[in-house]
């Protein structure tokens, strides 16, 4: 059955070799997901907003279908478009997210390791919630749904929250006949608070004017969704974040001359890593994008109930998902606060067709954006599927912006 | 003019005379969208509940401002409603977090972006849980508390829980009342089509519930000595999200399919099932919102699945039109999650995308027409 992920098999290959950082991160990932297969162990789908602490502890095999999908395109900017082009044939609506799409095409298509059991909040939208159904429609597999309230302004709000999180432990002790040991939770977190202080400390260094690295602090917490908790996930956030500080200390900069910052404040276009490569060349970095926007504070470990918790209250500040489990305001001061702390310029989105829950709320955004004259750039792309909007499109339109934003 | 009638036409505007009086009276009214808002709370406070429409509305030009054009046009289409100072007659707006559209027009309600009348106006935003099981039901008598609460202290009025036992024995009595209309619809000579029910579960939720009772038990009387429909093609049960505009079920009933039931927010959504009147009233009243027969906005597919199927054979349904608006990703992915079942079971399935605003009509005509063929008694 192997034979049926060769361009992850391909990559894998490529990258297991690679010693730093990033690529052993990915090595790592794919490496136990292979092994998983191959051994005929369930995997575990954890949708991107469920970082992977809890599997790490119960030795369960984490995959996140939504960063499958970026490799994918990472690999071949065109890869996903066979199953998304699968799921609207049976009836997908058109309008779904790309990503949530290619979930459904792949698994039908087999191009996607099956679940053993699917686990998901209810935020960050709809696409996913329904999306996440389907597959477990299609593939009979166990589903946990975190339910999440809208408000979380309260302490009966969090407690409802942890007890989610607790039902999530006990589904996934039942569905893969393992037992949480909280020994092992507990080494776990620590290694995890590790490595996301590594990770808070990276991004506040890239308040640095001008910005010493665009990269991995911008660009994505991708730990969080392959093996946060595990000691490799700590080196390549180290590894990253001594590359930067030694760039600092020698006064190294992103760009010969830095023109514009811009605050990115949605997802990559991922199958267009070329861009901010391009925009670079224009004088333009990216200090601060909305998926390395992670304001994780450090858990108490000292019981299982503060372990609990304390991973509890954290998922609720993952990248998006901390923005679209509530109401407009928390992206909307996100991002100002983004633009007023890494000093931005400019706010650039780009607008995933899927993402119904952040397009509805761009309209109250431009009126604050103008009230405070910071110019704001929304062009629909979407960013799976490069049949939307061309690399060339793309381009023209945010030079043009860029352009005018350097001529204020 | 026979209660048919009267209830019927109550569709066709936002307002209707029982809503004027109403107001001329000095009553408030409190909309709401979604059929997960417990409109006994609202009923119980003195207050007149009122099921949010885009009726009449004919643009979304302002809508659009706040929205996007991936957003749902109901959505759009109300958002510009409320912007145009269309809901003035209304004293509050309660929600829920029901989809990404919805939740997002709502902000748009927040940032004060709508035209209101002058007075407090009474706003709210409830969150129901996704999930149905015992702690869901908990948090939902939480929020339903706080919402009883919100009201009483926006509106300076006590809600006991006599008013309440009273709303949910009245509110019952609807939902007993509209259950036997449907009792009627699965006989072979149905006495009433699908457009008139929509109209009929429209003027359900935009007059007192009282005067709606009344007109309703009239109906079912005048009824039974009106002539069936039997010269139809096929019977068919009409699912989907939103859909308020009767027009669209009457282009489907001109060509043939009668609709003899649905799941729809303008029907069995909104009334199936009881509220227990031997409970707590608000612990009742969370149990039934939470657990009643939902919409894909609840992450429970099986339990539709089934009442689908059930709905299929009690009502001797030949086929299934599911209609949904573009853009709606919860309708976009279960309405073939529903036709996938519906096919094993050898049961037609066809799936309409639809716009708030009736258009594409010629399309859709061809579509219902072929489909219809296809399983033509």
């Amino acid at each position: 059955m192997a034979e049926n992920y060769q361009l992850h098999r391909g990559l894998y290959e490529l990258v297991k070799g690679v010693p730093q950082s990033e690529g052993n991160l990915m090595a790592d990932w794919l490496g136990g997901v292979f092994s998983a297969v191959d051994e005929g162990r369930p995997i575990v789908y954890n949708q991107f907003t469920i970082f992977s602490e809890l599997m790490v502890a119960l030795d369960v095999q984490p995959l996140c279908p939504e960063l499958w999908s970026v490799v994918s395109v990472a690999a071949d900017k065109y890869a996903c478009c066979e199953s998304i082009d699968a799921a609207q044939e049976v009836g997908i609506s058109p309008e779904l997210c790309s990503v949530d799409k290619t979930l459904i095409g792949d698994i039908m298509l087999d191009k996607m390791p099956p679940p053993g059991m699917l686990m998901l909040p209810t935020f960050p939208c709809d696409n996913a919630k329904i999306g996440y159904q389907v597959v477990a429609h299609l593939t009979g597999a166990p589903i946990y749904f975190l339910d999440c309230p809208y408000w979380m302004d309260d302490e009966e709000a969090m407690d409802y929250w942890v007890n989610q999180y607790k039902g999530l432990i006990s589904f996934l002790e039942e569905h893969s006949g393992k037992k949480m040991d909280y020994d092992r939770l507990k080494e776990v977190t620590e290694e995890s608070n590790r490595c996301i202080d590594y990770w808070l400390e990276g991004i506040e260094l890239l308040k640095t004017k001008p910005l010493p690295m665009n990269g991995p602090f911008a660009a994505g917490f991708m730990p969080g969704l392959t093996s946060l908790g595990r000691p490799t996930a700590t080196a390549a956030v180290k590894a990253s974040l001594d590359t930067l500080k030694a760039r600092l200390a020698k006064g190294e900069t992103a760009v010969p001359e830095e023109k514009v910052r811009v605050v990115w404040f949605y997802y990559p276009v991922f199958w267009d890593g070329g861009l901010s490569r391009w925009m670079a060349e224009m004088g333009a970095v990216i200090p601060v994008g909305l998926i390395g926007y992670y304001p994780a504070e450090p858990i108490d470990t000292s019981t299982p109930e503060s372990i609990i918790r304390g991973l509890a209250r954290r998922s609720l500040e993952t990248p998006m998902g901390r923005q679209g489990r509530g109401p407009s305001d928390i992206w909307i001061e996100d991002c100002l606060n983004a633009v007023e702390q890494w000093q931005g310029d400019c706010v650039i989105l780009a607008a995933n067709p899927g993402c119904k829950w952040l397009r509805g709320m761009y309209g109250l955004f431009r009126d604050i954006c103008r009230e405070r004259r910071i110019p704001v750039m929304v062009w629909e792309v979407d960013f799976l599927d490069p049949r939307i909007t061309s690399e060339e499109e793309s381009r023209t339109r945010i030079g043009q912006f860029l352009d005018t934003v350097m001529e204020r | 003019m026979t209660a048919l009638e009267e209830l019927t036409r109550q569709a066709d505007t936002l307002t209707n005379p029982y809503i004027e009086r109403w107001k001329e009276k000095g009553g408030k009214i409190v909309g709401y969208y979604c059929t997960h808002i417990p409109e006994e709370i609202i009923h119980a406070a003195g207050m007149l509940p009122y099921v949010m429409r885009a009726t009449g509305s004919t643009s979304s030009e302002l809508g659009d401002l706040y929205t996007s054009h991936l957003s749902c046009t109901f959505c759009r289409h109300s958002l510009d409603q409320a912007m145009r100072g269309e809901y003035k007659f209304l004293d509050g707006l309660v929600a829920l977090n029901s989809c990404d559209h919805i939740t997002r027009m709502f902000d748009a309600w927040r940032y004060d972006k709508v035209d209101l009348p002058g007075s407090p106006f009474y706003l709210r935003l409830l969150s129901i849980p996704f999930t149905v099981d015992a702690p869901a039901v908990e948090w939902m008598t939480g929020e339903f508390d706080k919402f009883k609460r919100s009201v009483e202290e926006h509106f300076q009025v006590t809600v006991t829980d006599e008013a309440l036992r009273r709303s949910i024995s009245t509110y019952n009595e609807k939902r007993r009342l509209l259950k036997s209309l449907y009792e009627l619809r699965k006989t072979e000579v149905p006495p009433v089509t699908g457009a008139e029910i929509l109209r009929v579960l429209i003027a359900s939720t935009s007059m007192p519930v009282e005067e709606f009772n009344q007109l309703l038990k009239q109906m079912l009387d005048e009824l039974g000595g009106r002539d069936g429909f039997s010269d139809y093609r096929a019977r068919l049960l009409l699912a989907g999200g939103e859909l308020e505009d009767p027009a669209y079920v009457e282009l489907i009933e001109e060509l043939g399919g009668l609709v003899v039931t649905d799941l729809l927010c303008f029907g069995v959504r909104a009334f199936w099932d009881l509220v227990d009147e031997d409970s707590e009233p608000i612990a009742a009243l969370a149990r039934r919102y939470l657990e009643r027969i939902s919409c894909p906005r609840m992450v429970d597919y099986p339990r539709r699945d089934k009442f689908i199927k059930d709905l299929v054979k009690d009502f001797k349904v030949d086929g299934i039109i599911l209609q949904r608006l573009k853009y709606c990703d919860n309708w976009g992915c279960e309405s073939p999650m529903i036709q996938w079942e519906a096919r094993k079971d050898g049961t037609p399935c066809l799936i309409l995308e639809r716009e708030h605003l009736m258009s594409a009509m010629g399309q859709m005509r061809t579509r219902v027409q072929a489909f219809l063929e296809t399983i033509e008694r």
